[in-house]
């Protein structure tokens, strides 16, 4: 059957009718396909975090005993300063206070910039752990010295002193009665590590 | 909802009536003549957007059998077009019914059934007056066609039923043969009282077979043949004791108000008689098969596409709407186990914290604690000091006191990073790789002996070292004053006058493993 211009004008009701109700089927299908998606999203985001929990609730015996053997170390950390951004000037103070109080004939020392070393991943945010490497140059009497000024270093705190490198090796000045003569010399490369909870309050 | 109209022709009067589901009313009554045909257009302008189909009950029907080769589509239209165009002179109103296939030795042929009208004109004007009114006509039937829904419907199951009814056309005759129409007629009544009635509706009927036979419609030898009467209201009886059985007819009578419950027809003008059956069932069940071609049915086809494409429409969105009702629900089983798990999730949680709120007071999270501290063991356990190997030292050279210390290197770092002072890079049993190691250089002199002493000096170079390697230390290399070696240059000056003064050095590297 061939329809006529006026037939056709008469379809477009009943054409615009079906479309419409088509096109209101379609996005109902549609809208509600995303519905579930999302909520299927929200499911598996709901049924990972109830796991995680599940899991934490699992071993918080564990980590009850972990937090109490770690604790200490951690507070430790914190009174010398070692948690917590560099504290130079207080480096600076404590190279000076240790040649005057073990009246060290020369001490020259360098620090070199501030460097990551690592970055460990924790929650809420990363622990990172920065690296300063200090260049010590000492003029000793004798080996004890150095040892000496090694431990007033570590006693001083506000860093982990990490000792990468020390040599020692004799001056061959000969000793003359005038003043106190170096006999030693000894150049370390020492990390002076501090790190940055974001955590901490 | 659409209004359903019927009209009903007959010879004298035709009448209107308005379809329902379950009845009958009538609309309208309207004489055949010129001032019923007006009085009908004056009706069809009140009419608008109505239904119309048109049950044709009329004498001087024609029903002619043919044979045509079995064809399909517009081949064979066609060959029923010519075929009604040579048998009737207006085909207006003439349709070509199929009887079925028939398998001859030379070819498949089709058995059709022309059928028409002696006098089209009587019902041509009342089909000019729908069409000019604009009317939507869904068919133009006549009683005959619909005849094999009736006998369908009154529960005739032979394959030959000749059903017979008192319209108010008159006595309306049908031969069904296996449930198609094969002939018809249409016998006025007249003023016959109803007491004849019964005795009429045998004598036409027997009349009807001979005719059949006659025409070699039905075969003499078939056996009785089902007569399938309709009674009118309360005069069954009265045609069951004057319709007795002979060898070639067994009547089968129904009375009036059991065909209205058959067709579940509840309700039905006064005086209306068993044309309304027909009227019935060509609102209800219309057969396809009708006499307006498909010009006259325009109105009714395009309105009938537009409810198509509308109900397409629906039914689409219908389909959707299962589709996402089924999501719906599937959405809230989701959300339900969404909620579920966050309860679950909370409920550990705050498990968890009040769990934790008992651990010792930190100012940190446990995770950080943890890393942090774990972290900078890790470092530590690489860091080492350089006190404890110049104390291993020392005690070593207080057993050599031939041996004197020029310098002493310390070094600590992975394998690759410290400066080792050969290209090797662990000690020697190493069985593992190792991650951080402390090595310790030592450089001296080996006093009090000769210089050209070979086996002397190595002897005592190799003691001392023997005696640095423990307490965790590992001997790394060890290199003499002179190279003993088979690769190396040995020489020497047994008696030379030119003895230098210079304590043979010699150089010891050892190793200690941190982790």
């Amino acid at each position: 059957m061939r329809l006529t211009r006026g037939e056709l004008k008469q379809l477009a009701g009943p054409v615009v009718v079906g479309l419409v109700l088509t096109l209101g089927g379609a996005a109902l299908v549609w809208s509600t396909g995303e519905a579930l998606r999302s909520g299927q999203r929200h499911f598996a985001a709901a049924q990972a975090e109830r796991r995680q929990n599940t899991e934490r609730l699992a071993r918080i015996a564990e980590e009850e005993r972990e937090v109490k053997e770690k604790i200490d170390l951690y507070q430790r950390l914190k009174q010398l300063h070692i948690l917590g951004e560099e504290r130079r000037l207080e480096w600076a103070d404590a190279m000076a206070r240790i040649r005057k109080e073990r009246e060290l004939l020369d001490l020259r020392y360098t620090v070199e910039r501030q460097r990551l070393l690592t970055s460990v991943a924790a929650k809420p945010g990363n622990i990172d752990f920065y690296a300063s490497t200090m260049k010590v140059d000492l003029a000793l009497l004798h080996e004890e010295d150095l040892l000496r000024f090694l431990a007033d270093l570590r006693e001083s705190g506000n860093a982990y002193y990490a000792v990468r490198k020390c040599g020692l090796m004799r001056t061959g000045q000969a000793v003359s009665g005038a003043g106190m003569t170096p006999r030693l010399r000894a150049d370390c490369e020492i990390d002076l590590i501090t790190l940055v909870d974001p955590a901490k309050k | 909802m659409t209004k359903r109209l019927i009209l009903y022709l007959s010879a004298d009067e035709h009448y209107l009536y308005r379809a329902e589901r379950t009845a009958l009313e009538l609309e309208g009554k309207f004489s055949a003549d010129e001032a019923g045909l007006n009085a009908f257009r004056e009706y069809l302008r009140s009419a608008q957007g109505a239904l119309f189909a048109v049950l044709a009950d009329l004498a001087g029907e024609d029903f002619h059998e043919e044979q045509i080769p079995y064809l399909r589509g517009a081949d064979r239209e066609a060959l029923l077009a010519r075929r009604l165009a040579q048998r009737y002179r207006d085909t207006r109103l003439a349709a070509a019914l199929s009887l079925g296939q028939v398998l001859t030795p030379e070819r498949r042929n089709e058995r059709v059934l022309l059928a028409s009208f002696t006098n089209t004109q009587q019902l041509s004007q009342w089909l000019d007056a729908l069409e000019e009114a604009g009317a939507r006509l869904a068919g133009v039937y006549s009683t005959a066609l619909v005849a094999p829904a009736l006998a369908a419907a009154l529960g005739a199951r032979d394959a030959r039923v000749l059903l017979v009814s008192a319209n108010r056309a008159g006595l309306r005759q049908c031969y069904i043969e296996k449930g198609r129409l094969r002939f018809a007629r249409l016998e006025r009544i007249g003023e016959l009282a109803p007491e004849a009635l019964a005795g009429f509706v045998r004598s036409e009927t027997q009349r009807l077979v001979q005719y059949l036979i006659t025409l070699r419609a039905l075969a003499r030898e078939a056996g009785p043949m089902q007569v399938l009467v309709i009674a009118p209201p309360g005069r069954r009886a009265a045609f069951e004791q004057a319709l007795h059985a002979d060898g070639r007819l067994t009547f089968r009578t129904i009375d009036y108000a059991d065909a209205q419950r058959a067709l579940k027809l509840r309700r039905l003008p006064e005086g209306a008689a068993a044309e309304a059956l027909f009227v019935h069932l060509a609102a209800q069940k219309p057969p396809r098969q009708q006499f307006a071609n498909r010009d006259e049915r325009r109105r009714y086809l395009l309105w009938q596409l537009q409810r198509a494409i509308v109900g397409a429409g629906a039914a689409a969105f219908c389909l959707c709407a299962l589709v996402g009702g089924s999501r719906s629900l599937d959405v809230i089983n989701v959300r339900t186990a969404t909620a579920e798990q966050r309860e679950l999730a909370r409920s550990a949680a705050q498990q968890y914290q009040r769990i934790t709120s008992s651990f010792p007071v930190t100012d940190t999270s446990t995770e950080n604690l943890k890393a942090a501290v774990v972290e900078f063991r890790r470092i530590a356990e690489r860091s080492s000091n350089p006190e404890p190997a110049f104390i291993h030292i020392s005690r070593v050279l207080q057993k050599y006191p031939q041996v004197e210390l020029d310098a002493l290197r310390w070094s600590v770092g992975k394998p690759g990073e410290v400066r080792l002072p050969t290209a090797r890079t662990q000690p020697q049993g190493a069985a593992e790789p190792i991650d951080t190691m402390v090595l310790v250089e030592i450089s001296g002199r080996v006093n009090a002996t000769q210089r050209n002493d070979y086996r002397g000096i190595t002897a005592q170079v190799q003691s001392f070292a023997s005696a640095l390697v423990g307490a965790g230390y590992e001997l790394v290399r060890t290199q003499l004053p002179f190279d003993v070696t088979s690769e190396g240059v040995l020489s020497g000056d047994i008696g030379g006058s030119a003895e230098s003064g210079e304590a043979p050095r010699f150089t010891v590297v050892l190793g200690r493993r941190l982790r």
